[in-house]
């Protein structure tokens, strides 16, 4: 497996569709990552006039408390990009459990565990975040991205479940069953690794869902109860009526990014699929 | 059992099943959650007490006796549900003393009035363009196509809102600023109030229309490009028949699928559009639960989300059950992968 | 009277490392009323043949050169639409390799044929329905079939379905692809059966039968051409090449099968070794002298053309007129 990645790596830097996402992509954490050492400016203090239009001392102009918008865009990239993250990390880590158990298990196990995906599922997972938020005092980056995380696994458990019952029918597993190797082992070492590409793809769209969902629990004011990210200042923007008051610099850079990230995170994983799955099926 | 009846009663469990967790989960939650929030929310308001004592007084009895904090679980669960089926759901604190069901029942058909049908249109729009879209794959157009999908699909409807809002009513000033109706009018079936309700309506209904055909028309391309490789229409098109026809029958399969996936999205737009709602400060639902959030309105958030979501799962089945009907292999009792 | 001519007809398929050629310069006549056996390995190049031989030619195949001529008209002339219209399904029909997903899912079975039948001709509906009755009943078909869902019946029966909607307007020139590869043996039996009463019948004059499997052709077909790398190896008549097949490759073909003709079975089994040639660069020379017992050295530098030997068409260098 180890050589092969390099290998892999090269191979899909050739596709164009891939390169520009990425592009994007990267180009947009660069800002929130070093941003903060480029443009030293902090996103809570006051630096000018309030609500006024770019200039050359604020790129982005100012909120309504006088807050430099390119400042706080930059730290609100950094928290919905940390919170999407660890959420889809949760979602991922519950959804493959559940669908390897299910997918290898088969059975009673595989009906109850389905059940239980069914439901999640088809409970409207946005309502059940803000139920679960609006009982939480405070707040903190983990809690959302958990509240986020636990709800939108089961799309992944039914993917990776189908991925796991097409290759348990494979010869080179009846061949591991047959020599006797343990449950555990033939999971780790035969079915797994065939399903790392599948995997990577289904993390980069959770997280693209996660930002978004992020954004949009913060646009009700059920977000972190301290600190920024992209739904927060248009919570802000939202609440001190931006829209209805022409103060277009205010709301329409945090929504960009954020559509940017998302966007450019999906395109990566559709040139992704391309790459990955002409071979799943020929190899 | 004809093979059809059985499919409607499968899903008839299950959605009672759903229907049952849901409401243990709006049951459990404030009494499970660490730091006790309702204890709290009854303490706030016994604090305020000063400013006016016998409204204070009335509602902090009606949470004790509707909350039932002071018996035993077993009781309290009782009650719940009996209440639950009876039809009540509460009394709300920020509107005191009107009762949940009836708030709720108030706000909510302009919120299903948008929903419904932005998003039937935003259905079918998705799917025939995303069907043209794999009739000209690998050309220039379907590159374009997709890549304008895509960025739809993860625009949110409130930000999306927030541009046509800025655009089209306070630059362009075409379309008005917010509500439902204009001031001053009061909903009655005239033309001039339904033209005018039209006008507000536009707007809430471009943005959620319009954020959600992306994701619809990539689904559908998808479904296309696979359908269209399928020995069936090989078959077909090695026996002549024309390629209209051949488009046809591979939209009419890529189609079941994207009913199915439907019943999945429902939620999502659902949630997509009340925070849209708040963007225009449209009367729906989505003002209500925000309303109910910063006051910490605990009857309130429970009801509201409760018909939201018992809503949203009759929608589900409906969906479910016209799929049965439209495919004819669940129909006649298909058995099989 | 011939129904189909092919002169020189070459395909390919173009890919980003270079053309693959699946058909390279094939010459072929076809009589009326013959049943002809194409056989090979898999992967030879057999069926983009005569998906060809038809002009269903879809991009990565192109057509490069040649002339196909059905029923006396120049078809590799016609646009994608007349042919459509015009021809298939009408002078020539496929039956595919996978006769079981290749009815429309979603669609009873009699409103398929009544909108292929349409397509072609402009007839009233109880005309189509009787038309289609007609056909079934000839092949041993339920009538209720038509009014039913393809998943409702049975591997079998869709294959006869198939079968039927395929020869409804009764083409002059029905291609069958591998009919029998995904059929247990008494299915074979049924199914060559059919085709057989068809031809007695002369609903269908001549036919093309495509498969890998030897043992079928014995009891199918007029004449049998094998073929090899996109070129044909050798052509004759049934009894011809099966008692006395002549190129080294039709040899090996049919003596690596058991079967219970005494003739071939006294020949001995034969394996063939090495696998199927690059068709992007194929072997200079006869392109079968890598895996050749017999080659010499002409085989290497010079490729044999195909020519009349003997009562039959053979493309070897070592076989004597």
């Amino acid at each position: 497996m180890m050589p092969r990645i390099p290998r892999i790596i090269k191979e899909l830097f050739k596709i164009k569709k891939l390169d520009i996402s990425l592009a994007i992509f990267v180009g947009i954490i660069l800002v929130g990552v070093l941003g903060p050492l480029l443009y030293p400016v902090s996103p809570f203090e006051r630096v000018g006039r309030p609500e006024s239009p770019p200039s050359a001392s604020a790129p982005l102009g100012t909120d309504a408390r006088g807050r430099d918008v390119l400042a706080l865009v930059i730290g609100g990239i950094r928290n919905s990009l940390y919170i999407g993250i660890i959420a889809a990390l949760i979602a991922l880590s519950i959804g493959v459990i559940i669908g390897v158990i299910a997918g290898y298990k088969g059975g009673i196990t595989d009906n109850l565990l389905m059940l239980m995906t069914d439901v999640v599922l088809v409970l409207p997972s946005i309502l059940i975040m803000m139920l679960i938020a609006a009982y939480l005092k405070e707040r903190n980056p983990i809690f959302v991205s958990l509240v986020i995380g636990v709800t939108s696994w089961p799309w992944v458990a039914r993917a990776v479940r189908a991925q796991m019952m097409s290759l348990k029918a494979r010869e080179f597993i009846y061949m591991s069953k047959i020599a006797g190797l343990r449950d555990a082992r033939i999971i780790f070492e035969d079915l797994l690794p065939n399903m790392a590409s599948y995997i990577f793809m289904a993390f980069v769209l959770l997280m693209s869902g996660a930002m978004i969902a992020e954004a949009g629990l913060s646009m009700i004011g059920l977000g972190v109860t301290r600190g920024i990210s992209l739904g927060i200042i248009l919570y802000w923007a939202q609440l001190f009526e931006s829209v209805r008051r022409g103060l277009w610099w205010w709301f329409m850079p945090p929504g960009a990014c954020l559509v940017a990230l998302a966007s450019s995170l999906l395109l990566l994983s559709t040139a992704l699929d391309e790459y990955f799955s002409p071979r799943l099926k020929g190899g | 059992m004809n093979p059809f009846v059985r499919f409607i009663l499968r899903r008839l469990a299950f959605l009672f099943l759903t229907f049952f967790i849901f409401s243990l989960i709006i049951f459990a939650l404030p009494r499970a959650i660490p730091g006790n929030p309702l204890a709290s929310l009854l303490y706030q308001i016994i604090q305020q007490a000063q400013s006016n004592p016998d409204l204070v007084k009335a509602v902090h009895k009606k949470l004790l006796e509707e909350f039932g904090m002071d018996k035993p679980i077993h009781i309290q669960l009782f009650e719940f549900f009996g209440r639950m089926l009876r039809g009540d759901l509460g009394t709300s604190i920020a509107f005191y003393p009107r009762k949940v069901v009836d708030l709720v029942l108030a706000y909510l058909p302009w919120s299903l009035g948008l929903l419904m049908p932005a998003t039937i249109t935003a259905w079918i729009l998705g799917n025939l363009l995303g069907a043209l879209a794999a009739y000209k794959r690998k050309t220039v157009t379907d590159n374009v196509f997709l890549t304008i999908f895509i960025t739809l699909s993860q625009t949110p409807y409130y930000w999306l809102a927030m541009i046509l809002l800025y655009t089209l009513a306070v630059v362009l000033k075409i379309f008005p600023l917010s509500g439902a109706y204009s001031r001053g009018m009061s909903p009655s079936l005239t033309l001039p109030f339904i033209i005018d309700m039209l006008h507000h309506y536009m707007l809430p209904f471009l943005s959620i229309v319009i954020g959600a055909i992306g994701g619809w028309a990539i689904g559908m391309r998808t479904m296309v490009i696979y359908e269209l490789k399928a020995d069936y229409v090989s078959f077909v098109d090695s026996l002549g028949l024309s390629d209209r026809k051949i488009l046809q029958y591979v939209f009419r399969n890529s189609m079941l699928p994207q009913i199915t996936g439907l019943a999945i999205n429902l939620g999502l737009m659902l949630g997509g559009s009340l925070i849209t709602e708040l963007v225009f400060s449209y009367p729906g639902t989505g003002f209500l639960i925000f309303r109910a959030l910063s006051t910490l309105d605990y009857p309130l958030i429970q009801g509201t989300f409760f018909l939201l979501v018992s809503t949203l799962l009759l929608a589900n089945f409906l969906v479910d059950l016209i799929y049965a009907f439209v495919d004819p292999r669940v129909r006649t009792g298909y058995v099989g992968e | 009277m011939t129904i189909l001519e092919a002169k020189n007809v070459k395909a390919y398929y173009s890919t980003p490392i270079g053309y693959v050629k699946a058909v390279d310069g094939v010459n072929l006549t076809l009589e009326r009323g013959i049943i002809l056996g194409l056989a090979g390995e898999s992967g030879c190049g057999k069926s983009t043949f005569v998906n060809t031989l038809m002009m269903n030619v879809n991009p990565p195949l192109h057509l490069i050169d040649g002339k196909i001529i059905l029923d006396g008209k120049e078809i590799s002339k016609m646009d994608r639409a007349t042919l459509k219209k015009k021809v298939w399904g009408v002078l020539v029909s496929l039956v595919p390799q996978s006769a079981l997903n290749a009815l429309m899912p979603t669609k009873k079975i009699i409103d398929l044929i009544k909108d292929v039948i349409k397509h072609h001709m402009d007839i009233p509906d109880s005309e189509v329905l009787s038309m289609a009755k007609k056909r079934f009943e000839e092949l041993n078909l339920k009538v209720d079939a038509l009014y039913m869902y393809p998943h409702e019946l049975s591997g079998g029966m869709k294959q006869r379905a198939v079968i039927a909607i395929s020869t409804l307007l009764n083409p002059k020139l029905l291609i069958v692809d591998e009919p029998t590869s995904a059929l247990d043996v008494s299915t074979q039996k049924q199914v060559l059966k059919i085709l057989l009463n068809l031809k007695k019948s002369k609903i269908i004059e001549s036919m093309i039968f495509v498969t890998h499997d030897i043992a079928i052709l014995r009891q199918i077909a007029d004449w049998i051409t094998i073929m090899y790398a996109g070129k044909i190896v050798e052509l004759g008549t049934v009894d011809d090449m099966l008692y006395d097949p002549k190129h080294p490759y039709t040899y090996s073909l049919i003596n690596s099968v058991v079967t219970p003709e005494p003739e071939v079975r006294s020949r001995g089994l034969v394996a063939l070794t090495g696998e199927p040639p690059n068709l992007i660069n194929p072997p200079k020379g006869c392109r079968f002298h890598p895996r050749c017992p017999k080659a010499v050295e002409i085989c290497r530098i010079k490729e044999p053309p195909l020519e009349k030997k003997g009562g039959r068409l053979v493309a070897c260098h070592l076989v004597s007129s």
